[in-house]
């Protein structure tokens, strides 16, 4: 039952990972940009959604629509005027995107401290349980993992079975290639940022049901994002979604057998150790 | 006008610029504010329980200077944000110090910021209370200037477990955030179970940003002890009660050091804060002189109820008022022949140190929080519930 119950507590964490990595790993996949405002817009969203339901009472579940739909629109907006002009710099593009989406990250912080203060926060939602004889399931972490299956799914079936999927991995396989084939490429781009970012925030709507959260949270979050991206490989999506349930596996089994310490340098370890075996990651690996 | 006139009319009106200048000197002195500086963490994961401590500090100052100030002089108050962060605390009192030529100075919070800066204030030669650096291991022989102005981290909790052994309690848990203050408690009360004959069923350390809790609060449930107990911060110590019910486990004693006390804890668990027990070096009916006064004055300044960090900020400036009036000067090390010398009456209880600057006079009391509400348990006298076991954990 131990067995069950570990296994269940690493597939649930790896869920979350799942939900914080994903989307940055749509924007690098597609644009070969590593979006280093990303743990900003999870921590921006997660501190909205306090605000809003501890205000309004309002279901995060609720929230999370709003919060798709309201990111969405705000990284269609960013995207032309951060992102898209760096696009035609050739090499210099990604070490420019780097500087851009930093400046974006400390921004988005500042603004974050200044509405919502520095204060961690998290929200009273789901604090309840299912009980299977010796087996616990949190009813938040549950809604948070079928999320996180849903965007892989979603990503999944969008990616490979819809034009636009089609013409959104043409366009990160090669830009030239795709425009020549007739695919509008900026525009491709344009919706991947956005989806990108509207992913990355929904994300944030759904943690703070499950840990305190600050803006200063921002940046451990996109180093853990980073950090499986680079496991899984770099616009690898499926490799990713592995990289980042073996991650919640073993950090699960580390904390229950070694204590805190070991599970919080393990993410560190297991990307050093995969970075020297298989620099291409997890899944080219295999 | 010639050149000798003008020459004539410059030199007598240089001559009336100095002369007023010597005049006015001892006046402006008199005038100039007394500057106090200090470092808070405004942001980073300790800015949650740093605003108190702020807030108790501007009460203080404002109280101070309603009354004409001290030496007849006005008070002002020089605070950075020092992120949370120990590097960047040491290089903001340099700057109090160097540039801004603070006339007095106060402990920024938490043990492991001040365990920074103290041994500037050492060699700086500031005496310094720290109304946060609950840790023994900064007031040590060498330690001439650094005072404590909070009870010792030794005693965190040290109330619950002989209550709970009492009550049939055997098995404890301990848990620690790898931090200054968190270690000390952490390793005080290991060793207190182990004396008590309780048995450490599961002891670890961890360290923020968080780790996956769930997998150390299976642990627990797998060791069902009768008490856990962790030395935390705020965020760890929410992640820890969510981390808890997710597994389905609820301790018959669950209490945690820092985190419960703030308002942002019982919003941020909701009826899973009921039950969890807690300390405070002061609380609202404290019988120390001053307390009530504190409270209502507190609360008309920043409309939230003051917590033991607003008192510790408080007191540190009052402590340190009693001395500069004490010495009537500014002179550092009057100041701290004076503050070794004396005890100071303060709404935490009686300001006392011994030779290294170690706190003799505060200690802790336990509180629970029942419906919602930080109740004082402990000690009986004062207590306004009793301790309700178990924690219900739902």
């Amino acid at each position: 039952m131990l067995a069950v119950q570990l296994l269940i507590n690493g597939v649930l964490l790896g869920g979350t990972y799942v939900l914080i990595a994903q989307s940055l790993n749509l924007i690098f996949g597609v644009m070969r940009v590593v979006n280093l405002a990303h743990g900003s817009f999870i921590v921006m969203a997660g501190l909205f959604t306090f605000w809003l339901s501890a205000r309004t009472g309002l279901s995060p579940l609720i929230v999370l629509p709003i919060v798709f739909v309201v990111s969405f629109v705000v990284g269609g907006l960013l995207q032309p005027v951060l992102i898209e002009p760096l696009m035609n710099q050739g090499r210099r593009a990604e070490l420019l995107s780097l500087m851009v989406t930093f400046g974006l990250d400390y921004v988005l912080v500042q603004i974050a401290l200044h509405v919502w203060g520095a204060d961690y926060v998290s929200l009273p939602y789901l604090q309840s349980t299912w009980t299977f004889g010796a087996i616990t399931l949190s009813k938040a972490l549950l809604v948070v993992g079928l999320f996180a299956v849903g965007i892989v799914a979603l990503l999944y079936f969008g990616l490979n079975y819809t034009s636009f999927g089609k013409s959104l991995l043409a366009a990160s396989q090669s830009p030239v290639g795709a425009a020549c084939c007739g695919i509008n490429v900026r525009r491709v781009r344009l919706f991947a940022f956005a989806l990108g970012v509207a992913l990355a925030s929904s994300a944030g709507t759904l943690l703070i049901m499950i840990l305190p959260m600050a803006a200063e949270s921002a940046d451990n979050l996109t180093i853990l994002a980073f950090v499986i991206v680079a496991l899984g490989g770099l616009g690898e999506y499926a490799g990713v979604t592995i990289a980042a349930l073996l991650l919640g596996l073993a950090q699960s089994l580390a904390g229950y057998f070694f204590g805190g310490d070991v599970a919080n340098v393990l993410p560190f370890v297991i990307l050093i150790a995969v970075m020297l075996l298989w620099p291409q990651g997890l899944r080219r690996a295999a | 006008m010639t050149n000798t006139h003008l020459l004539h009319r410059l030199a007598w009106a240089s001559g009336m610029a100095m002369l007023l200048s010597f005049v006015a000197t001892p006046g402006q002195a008199a005038d100039k504010p007394i500057l106090i500086g200090a470092t808070s963490s405004e942001t980073g994961p300790f800015a949650a329980d740093a605003e108190y401590n702020l807030n108790g500090m501007k009460l203080a100052i404002e109280e101070a200077n309603a009354k004409g100030g001290w030496l007849g002089r006005k008070l002002e108050l020089k605070i950075y944000d020092d992120e949370s962060k120990p590097g960047t605390a040491v290089r903001l009192y340099t700057r109090l110090i160097t540039e801004d030529k603070a006339d007095l100075l106060i402990g920024p919070y938490s043990s492991g910021i001040t365990q920074a800066i103290a041994p500037l204030m050492n060699k700086q030669q500031y005496a310094v209370i720290e109304p946060e650096a609950s840790i023994p291991t900064i007031y040590v022989p060498g330690n001439k200037w650094n005072f404590q102005g909070v009870a010792s981290s030794l005693t965190y909790l040290e109330g619950l477990l002989p209550l709970a052994n009492k009550n049939g309690a055997k098995t404890v848990a301990v848990l620690g955030l790898k931090s200054a203050f968190t270690l000390a408690c952490y390793d005080a009360r290991i060793e207190q179970a182990e004396k008590l004959g309780m048995k450490v069923v599961y002891k670890t350390t961890y360290s923020l940003p968080e780790p996956d809790f769930a997998s150390m609060a299976l642990a627990i449930k797998n060791a069902q002890p009768d008490v856990v107990l962790g030395c935390t911060y705020y965020p760890d110590a929410v992640g820890l009660v969510k981390a808890f019910q997710a597994q389905g486990f609820a301790p018959k004693y669950f209490a945690e050091t820092v985190g419960p006390v703030a308002a942002a804890y019982t919003k941020a668990l909701g009826p899973l804060a009921n039950g969890i027990i807690s300390n405070t070096g002061w609380w609202h009916n404290f019988k120390t002189p001053g307390s009530k006064e504190f409270t209502e004055h507190y609360k008309a300044m920043f409309k939230q109820d003051p917590d033991y960090h607003s008192a510790a900020g408080y007191g540190a400036v009052k402590v340190l008022g009693a001395a500069v009036e004490g010495t009537k000067s500014l002179d550092q090390d009057k100041i701290r022949v004076w503050l070794h010398a004396n005890t100071v009456e303060t709404v935490q209880g009686p300001f006392k140190v011994d030779a290294n600057g170690l706190s003799q006079g505060f200690s802790q009391s336990l509180v629970q929080i029942q419906e919602g509400h930080l109740k004082l348990v402990t000690p009986e006298d004062m207590a306004e519930a009793k301790l309700l076991v178990p924690y219900p954990g739902k």
